[in-house]
């Protein structure tokens, strides 16, 4: 249970940083107007770090979460 | 068992008059630095020195942009060694894996102050960069991957490292036990949780070495990208960045564990074998960087751009000449300081022996002029003429250099303090190489054509980054007064 919540929390968060990364925020297609510097999604940026973080909060779960044991 | 609180290791919870000295003095610096950036938000970017590129002959990033990349940069050893320590079971360093821990930590949230402090709007900059950031800039990894992802991966590695020791804290009544209690998190130190302690830091460290190599190096393309701004645009730019935080990074962990075993009179866990080896590494990464700048300065002056040759010749010859030659001599003096370890006994043993107090006295003496050609420089001061300016100059100099040779003596007997004092000598040069790198690009490395420009930080600038020192320090000695800054020990857990 400890380790396949802290796998799926890393997979999670890789796919995050890929997919707001690759997806909501590269620019892609022909430049056309000032905007298209901008981030196709609004906040992709923070989702972005929201996945990285979320890869390092694995660690904690992995630690913190109590043993069945001791429940 | 008079009070409790004088049990807990470290000197943890106890607070002299020498210590509420320190912390007042801190505190009024703290002080100083808000109300010197309460001018700036309220009157603007005007109240510093900062100006626009060409147009206004100015540059646009300063002091500040300088000491962010300073800031990183001293982060990049703390959670570098925890890491190296961890990896390579590097056992005999493990006293000062908590400290550079906590200097990592301290060190990213200074770097997050510092470039707020360099916005106009700080808080219109933070949700903008959140919302219209792009994460392929190196501007995004620098201001966001760096700060958020790399401290938030420290703080992880902080808090999981703590989890031991404060249980074991927590097992006294106190004040703070409550605090314990709630970092240890119900850790009961049985072997399945240290097994799994192990793993995890082993796992952490193996993902924080690549995260800080990329941030570093992020930084360093910040600037080596910049294909319009000679003397930026250099292939050297990330790894010399990388190699320069190692360098400073290591030399003011070499500063804080040299204070902190005359502090805990901890001369057992603090040994001369961990100065010797952190020395070592320090004098392998200053040969490594002086041998880029060596490369960088003969690449541009021999066969660069005009550009890229007038900027050189600005550091080697020109405006700069005294902040480039004087980050090389401090270089080159630790490279000569952490040498002396190595001198042969029967060598060592000719050296006169002479009192450090004499030298102490000429590098105070020193600090007189050196201040006040600086205070003639932020414009503070006005009634020295140039003739009387550069008198004063050579004079700390020469007073510095007295200082120094007088010093040797006692470094070639004491590897503690050389390594210490090198690490006070490399952090200035670092402080020096970050402004060289910053500055001199703008005011003459415009492709435009532009003269050359100037820059001189204001006192309102000054002041907010003594501020941010003093609020490092004061955080810094906040935490090892309420938490172990060494692993608790055996010896320490009998004790309780």
């Amino acid at each position: 249970m400890r380790a396949t919540l802290a796998i799926l929390m890393v997979i999670v968060g890789f796919a995050l940083q890929a997919v707001s990364y690759f997806f909501l925020a590269a620019p892609w297609g022909i430049p056309s107007s000032p905007v298209y510097s901008n981030p196709r999604v609004p906040f992709a940026p923070a989702l972005f770090i929201l996945g990285v973080m979320l890869v390092f909060l694995a660690a904690v779960v992995y630690e913190l979460l109590p043993d069945r044991q001791a429940q | 068992m008079a009070t409790r609180v004088e049990q807990l290791p470290y000197g943890i919870g106890r607070f002299s008059t020498r210590l509420y000295l320190l912390l007042a003095v801190l505190l009024v610096l703290v002080g100083w630095g808000i109300f010197a950036y309460s001018r700036e938000f309220v009157e603007g970017l005007a109240m510093t020195g900062l100006r626009n590129i060409g147009t206004m002959g100015g540059a646009t990033w300063g002091l500040y942009v300088s000491f962010v990349i300073y800031f990183v940069g001293v982060s990049f050893a703390g959670i570098t060694m925890a890491a190296l320590i961890r990896l390579f079971r590097l056992d005999h360093l493990r006293p000062l894996s908590r400290m550079a821990e906590a200097l990592t930590v301290i060190a990213l949230v200074l770097a997050a102050f510092t470039i707020l402090l360099d916005l106009g709007q700080p808080l219109r900059g933070v949700i903008n960069l959140f919302r219209y950031a792009r994460p392929q800039s190196p501007f995004f990894g620098t201001f966001t991957l760096v700060i958020s992802g790399y401290l938030f991966a420290s703080l992880i590695y902080l808090y999981l490292d703590g989890r031991r020791d404060a249980a074991l804290l927590a097992r006294q009544p106190g004040p703070l036990r409550g605090f314990y209690r709630l970092w240890a998190a119900g850790y009961r130190d049985t072997p399945a949780e240290r097994t799994r302690h192990e793993r995890v830091s082993f796992w952490l460290a193996i993902a924080i070495v690549p995260l800080l190599v990329t941030a570093h190096s992020t930084l360093g393309f910040v600037f080596g990208i910049q294909s319009g701004r000679p003397g930026w645009f250099s292939t050297l730019q990330a790894p010399g960045f990388v190699v320069m935080a190692g360098v400073s990074g290591i030399g003011l962990l070499l500063v804080i564990a040299a204070v902190m075993r005359v502090v805990l009179a901890e001369r057992e866990q603090l040994h001369e074998g961990i100065f010797r080896w952190l020395g070592t590494l320090l004098l392998l990464l200053i040969l490594a960087y002086l041998y880029f700048m060596v490369v960088e300065v003969l690449t541009t002056t021999y066969a660069g751009h005009h550009h890229e040759v007038r900027i050189s010749l600005s550091l080697l010859t020109g405006q700069f000449a005294w902040l480039f030659w004087g980050a090389v001599a401090a270089l080159v003096l630790a490279v000569i300081v952490l040498l002396l370890p190595y001198l042969p006994p029967g060598l060592r043993a000719r050296v006169p022996a002479t009192r450090p107090r004499w030298a102490l006295v000429f590098g105070a003496a020193a600090l007189v002029p050196a201040s006040l050609v600086a205070l003639q420089g932020l414009n503070l001061l006005t009634v020295l003429s140039a003739g009387a300016r550069s008198l004063l100059a050579w004079l700390a100099v020469a007073l510095a250099l007295l200082c120094f040779l007088l010093l040797l003596p006692h470094l070639s007997r004491n590897v503690v303090a050389a390594a210490a004092t090198a690490g006070i000598l490399v952090n200035v040069a670092a402080i020096g190489k970050r402004l060289l790198i910053v500055v001199p690009s703008q005011t003459h490395g415009t492709l435009l054509p532009y003269g050359d420009g100037t820059y001189t930080p204001t006192w309102v600038e000054v002041s907010i980054v003594i501020g941010l020192f003093a609020l490092g320090t004061l955080l810094y000695t906040l935490f090892f007064k309420v938490f172990p800054i060494m692993e608790v020990h055996a010896a320490e857990e009998g004790a309780q």
